[in-house]
């Protein structure tokens, strides 16, 4: 019984230093995900700024018309497909490596889910805030970078977290465009060694505890951010 | 060079219809002189709320012009920022801004638009706050201050901009009643200091005892104005009486 694990292990993650795999795997995966999460912060508030400009004066009107038909596009498609359609449509032509062409499904993907984290950030802030700033003098402008924004930043910080969490387990469908991030990585395994079980659940195992560490340090910013008032 | 009695807020046939049905302001002309304290007094739903936001814009009039100093600020090439600096605003629920201390509060718009530097402007800030006896809470933020505190450090924030009017809604109504004096007091000081002020509130002692004139509104309207004396003791409207036997 043993024996037998010693052996799978062996196999599955030393014989021609396949663990390597996983490891490279991995690095491609947090690497995406992070730079997905960024690039969907940056859409996601320029979207959120628009729409939420539109509400409050009325103004931007084409270019909130044109955020509106992303956001129902993005989260009315697969993001599977949307990576698809961006590997093999968009760049089919040219010779572009596959860890930016990921990044960039991704975060397009993400900036729809962070552009409504944004929104209800901005929203939730009371009216009586922006009307105390513009009372000041403050332009509309000034009056959400001074003081709407950074509450409103603070507020969704814990939502960017969780966006981060569900970015790391969706990148998993990257083996579409045969980037060897971890999934693929641990299916590479499985197709040399023809033992599905180890390397899958080695797999499954890392983003497990991934996802439980960022789950707890998300936890941790939430109660921080509750306790100081300001 | 301004004097007290000139036109300071010039109000001509203002009407404000929200969602094209609700008539809030139903033809309102008014003039607001320099150093007067008007008082505006009204039941609920009168529109003293939207009169006298519609004085620095915060409304804007659905019909009709204001003029502020001269300028027609309704008119749409005026700069409103520009000129919402010289008009304070003091808000019923105070509105500071919870992520900044009491002295950011009070120095950031004179930092930002009046060009101050941060050492001028903290300075002016913390004679203001000497005051108003609340130097020891420069460095807390607004949500370890009591209600009262938090309304006097509002106005403190307005008066740092040096404006030449404030404008106050209900700036009490939100307050335990142990703490109204205190707001009042302070208002009180203002209006003695020559401070031209337009006040939306129900303390009628605050009314007979500073007020210059007080107006009466009534479905949109200024139905009755004129000194505390006459107007307290001799109304004419029959709304007006009504609403004084109520509340007297
Ligand atoms: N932003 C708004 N949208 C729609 N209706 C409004 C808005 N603001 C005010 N109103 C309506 O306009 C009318 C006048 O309201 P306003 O707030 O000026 O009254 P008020 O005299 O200040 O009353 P209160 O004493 O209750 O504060 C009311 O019927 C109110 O419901
Ligand atoms: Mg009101």
């Amino acid at each position: 019984m043993l024996q037998t694990f010693q052996k799978k292990f062996y196999t599955n993650f030393i014989e021609d230093d396949r663990w390597k795999y996983i490891w490279e795997g991995l690095g491609v995966t947090l690497q995406v995900t992070l730079f997905a999460v960024l690039l969907g912060i940056v859409i996601g508030f320029l979207i959120a700024v628009v729409r939420s400009t539109y509400d409050k004066t009325g103004k931007l009107k084409v270019l909130n018309l044109i955020c509106n038909v992303y956001l129902t596009v993005i989260r009315g498609t697969p993001v599977v497909v949307q990576l698809l359609i961006i590997y093999f449509v968009i760049f089919g032509s040219v010779n572009i490596s596959k860890i930016p062409v990921a990044i960039m499904a991704f975060g397009i993907n993400s900036g729809a889910y962070v552009a409504e984290i944004f929104r209800s950030g901005i929203m939730s802030i009371d009216n009586g805030q922006f009307e105390a700033g513009r009372s000041l003098g403050f332009s509309y402008a000034q009056t959400m970078v001074y003081i709407v924004m950074p509450q409103a930043f603070k507020n969704v910080l814990p939502a960017l977290g969780n966006e981060f969490i569900v970015l790391l387990k969706e990148t998993s469908v990257s083996g579409y465009i045969a980037l060897q991030d971890l999934t693929k990585g641990g299916d590479i395994i499985r197709s040399r060694t023809y033992d599905a079980l180890m390397p899958l659940l080695a797999v499954a195992l890392i983003y497990l505890i991934m996802v439980i560490v960022f789950t707890k340090l998300v936890n941790i910013l939430e109660r921080r951010l509750r306790n100081s008032e300001h | 060079m301004s004097t007290n009695g000139d036109v300071l807020i010039q109000v001509k046939e203002v009407h404000k219809i929200f969602h094209d049905s609700l008539h809030a302001l139903n033809g309102v002309s008014e003039e607001i002189l320099r150093g007067e304290v008007v008082v505006i007094v009204g039941p609920s739903g009168s529109g003293k709320s939207t009169f006298l936001r519609s004085l620095n814009l915060l409304e804007v009039p659905t019909t009709g012009k204001i003029f502020f100093e001269g300028v027609d600020i309704t008119e749409k090439q005026t700069d409103i920022d520009k000129h919402r600096q010289k008009m304070g605003m003091v808000f019923q629920h105070f509105n500071l801004f919870p992520h900044k201390t009491i002295l950011e509060n009070i120095t950031l718009a004179p930092i930002k638009l009046l060009k101050k530097s941060k050492e001028e402007a903290e300075k002016q800030a913390m004679q203001l706050l000497k005051q108003v006896g609340l130097e020891e809470k420069a460095a807390s933020y607004p949500s370890q201050l009591s209600g009262g505190q938090k309304q006097r450090i509002a106005i403190v924030r307005s008066l740092a901009m040096e404006p030449d009017v404030m404008l106050f809604d209900e700036p009490t109504s939100a307050l335990d009643p142990e703490m109204v004096g205190e707001v009042l007091e302070l208002m009180k000081k203002l209006a003695h200091d020559g401070m031209t002020m337009v006040v939306v509130t129900h303390e009628m002692g605050f009314a007979k005892e500073v007020a210059t004139r007080v107006l009466f509104m009534d479905e949109g309207q200024i139905k009755e104005q004129g000194r505390p004396e006459e107007f307290f003791e001799n109304p004419k409207d029959p709304r007006l009486q009504e609403f004084l036997s109520k509340i007297l």
